[in-house]
């Protein structure tokens, strides 16, 4: 595919995903919007990855984000902005703490700890007084900016786009840099990229650090719409299914991977509903179908068997070796 | 004054000893080979220079630094080169970007440079393009430089975790069984540009199991067994040395 026609592609993508909300009904840009969300999440696990490190720490970083930004507005009665980029700060600071501990043990030490964390997160949550219990915070505010209250299923949906485009920037500018180059090695073969100069625990500390600020801002988003934290949705089981999106959607690709299967695995429910408690039954045959017969996911499906068969019908000479999207 | 000392070196993995009081120099500019039958402990003595294992005991001197207990990528950045007994590769690279990561640690036009991708970042990328072209040349692989890794036959794949190795300019080589598992002619074509590179001034130590190969490359060996020195020399003398003999033959007989 020439840089013409991505390009293309992908404002005409751009223009349909700001129209969406008058094309479908309210409660499809509802789902997107919890889409947005997962996606977010989806992104975060597929970063760690890059670098050999399956986290199992996802939620827990979620609710970090959500829990400072709703506490922050309501205790201290902060804008929604500056806890957006608080949240992600503190997410970086304690992540820093766990990394130093766990590391100089092992990364299997680190991962095991993330699990930890993982579990322990909700019930911390719940517990203590100060994060309001296992009711959650109570409500928060709306956001504002510039004195506009954010309301509203389109205003929220665009306020998520924002979010996810800015994370996609971030990530994809990363993944092309030196420091995507060398996690790229890390991940490849770690004996090899110790062999050539790479400090391995370094660049596996900014990964996770950078990966821990952007669960952040999902939180921070999350708390936008739901206007409230409540620990039961920062659940260990949340980290674990973060990681089925990169097997339906995309391994390989760590940019379109997560969104992908983010999308399917959000969706297919919401369009089950009429089976109601056989929901989530059929839910998980259908995804267990797709890595049966599809065991490369998607889009790496698409990369293998669907590209080569477009290159043969055009002109040729196309190189068909699939970058990561 | 050697470039690499190994002063009274042990490690142990609990309670397998798998090298004990070892002293071994390596002097500038020579072609030094370790040998010794399988399980002597050859590997592992390479992994402790790199500082992939810690040592238990002992001190690891180079270019009169002291390196033990340094990390891999710290001994790689002081110009400690490596490869690898196994294949291992960037396979879903290119062969010229297996070679531009290994330029990584020796091309830095400074993080912010990188970062705003100025002209002066621009021109160290071509330079170092150029000096991988040179390398990927010189090692045979000229013609295949865009080809993925994992593709290439098995010759061409250690003759590019060679390069690979010396893409970090490295002022000593460790190559690890570099010819095993080639053809004749690649053999010959790999012994010869193990010569060229230490006339580059390289200095090499070399762990190789082609008898052949050895005796007629090296400047001196030294044989382990059991993870302990049995000897020590130029490569007439070991040849004909009795316990170095017995240590490769006497294992068969059990």
């Amino acid at each position: 595919m020439s840089k013409a026609i991505k390009i293309g592609l992908l404002v005409v993508l751009a223009i349909l995903l700001v129209v969406l909300p008058w094309l479908v009904n309210p409660y499809t840009v509802q789902v997107l919007i919890m889409t947005i969300t997962y996606s977010m999440l989806g992104l975060a696990f597929a970063f760690s990855l890059k670098v050999g490190l399956p986290r199992f720490d996802i939620a827990a970083w979620w609710g970090v984000g959500g829990y400072a930004t709703a506490l922050l507005m309501l205790k201290a009665h902060m804008n929604f902005w500056p806890t957006v980029l608080i949240g992600g700060i503190i997410a970086m600071l304690v992540g820093f703490l766990i990394f130093i501990i766990a590391v100089p043990r092992g990364m299997m030490v680190f991962l095991m700890f993330g699990m930890v964390v993982a579990m322990a997160i909700q019930q911390i949550f719940g517990s203590v007084k100060f994060f309001g219990g296992w009711s959650g915070t109570g409500l928060v505010p709306r956001p504002t900016i510039f004195s506009h209250t954010i309301a509203g299923k389109p205003e929220l949906y665009y306020l998520g786009l924002f979010f996810l485009v800015v994370n996609l920037l971030v990530f994809y500018y990363l993944y092309n840099s030196k420091i995507g180059r060398a996690w790229n090695a890390i991940g490849s073969s770690l004996k090899l990229a110790g062999s050539v100069g790479i400090d391995v625990v370094k660049y596996r500390m900014a990964n996770v650090l950078i990966g821990n600020f952007f669960l952040a801002v999902a939180g921070s988003y999350y708390i936008a719409y739901s206007l409230s934290a409540v620990p039961t949705s920062f659940s260990f089981s949340a980290s674990i299914f973060v990681m089925m999106y990169i097997v339906v959607g995309g391994i390989a690709q760590s940019l379109s991977g997560p969104l992908l299967g983010a999308l399917i695995i959000t969706f297919i429910p919401e369009y089950l509903r009429v089976a109601k408690e056989y929901e989530p039954i059929i839910t998980a045959v259908i995804t267990i179908l797709i890595i049966i017969f599809v065991p490369m996911s998607i889009l790496g499906w698409l990369d293998r068997r669907v590209k080569p068969w477009f290159a043969r019908l055009g002109k040729g000479g196309e190189k068909e070796q699939g970058a990561p999207a | 004054m050697a470039l690499l000392e190994l002063k009274d070196v042990s490690k142990n993995f609990g309670k397998l000893q798998a090298v004990s009081d070892l002293d071994f120099n390596v002097n500038k500019g020579e072609i030094h080979s370790l040998i010794g039958p399988n399980g002597a402990g050859k590997t592992t003595v390479f992994n402790l220079i790199t500082g992939t294992y810690p040592v238990t005991n002992g001190r690891i001197v180079f270019n009169g630094d002291d390196i033990t207990g340094l990390q891999p990528h710290q001994t790689a950045q002081r110009g400690i080169g490596r490869s690898f007994q196994g294949t291992f590769l960037f396979m879903q690279q290119s062969v010229l970007d297996n070679l531009m990561i290994g330029f990584h640690m020796s091309c830095r036009a400074g993080v912010l440079n990188e970062f705003l991708h100025t002209r002066s970042a621009k021109k160290t990328d071509d330079e170092c393009r150029q000096k991988a072209l040179e390398i990927i040349e010189f090692m045979g692989l000229g013609a295949l430089k865009n080809e993925m890794a994992g593709n290439l036959p098995h010759g061409h794949q250690r003759a590019l975790g060679v390069s690979i190795a010396l893409a970090c300019s490295p002022t000593l080589l460790m190559l690890d069984e570099p010819v095993t598992g080639m053809n004749p002619t690649e053999t010959v074509e790999m012994v010869e540009r193990i010569r060229r590179i230490r006339d580059r001034g390289i200095t090499i130590i070399l762990i190789e199991h082609t008898m052949r190969v050895v005796m007629n490359v090296s400047d001196r060996l030294t044989v382990l067994s059991y993870g302990r020195k049995i000897a020590e020399g130029l490569p007439e003398e070991i040849r004909n040395n009795q316990e170095v003999i017995e240590a490769y033959l006497g294992r068969e007989e059990k």
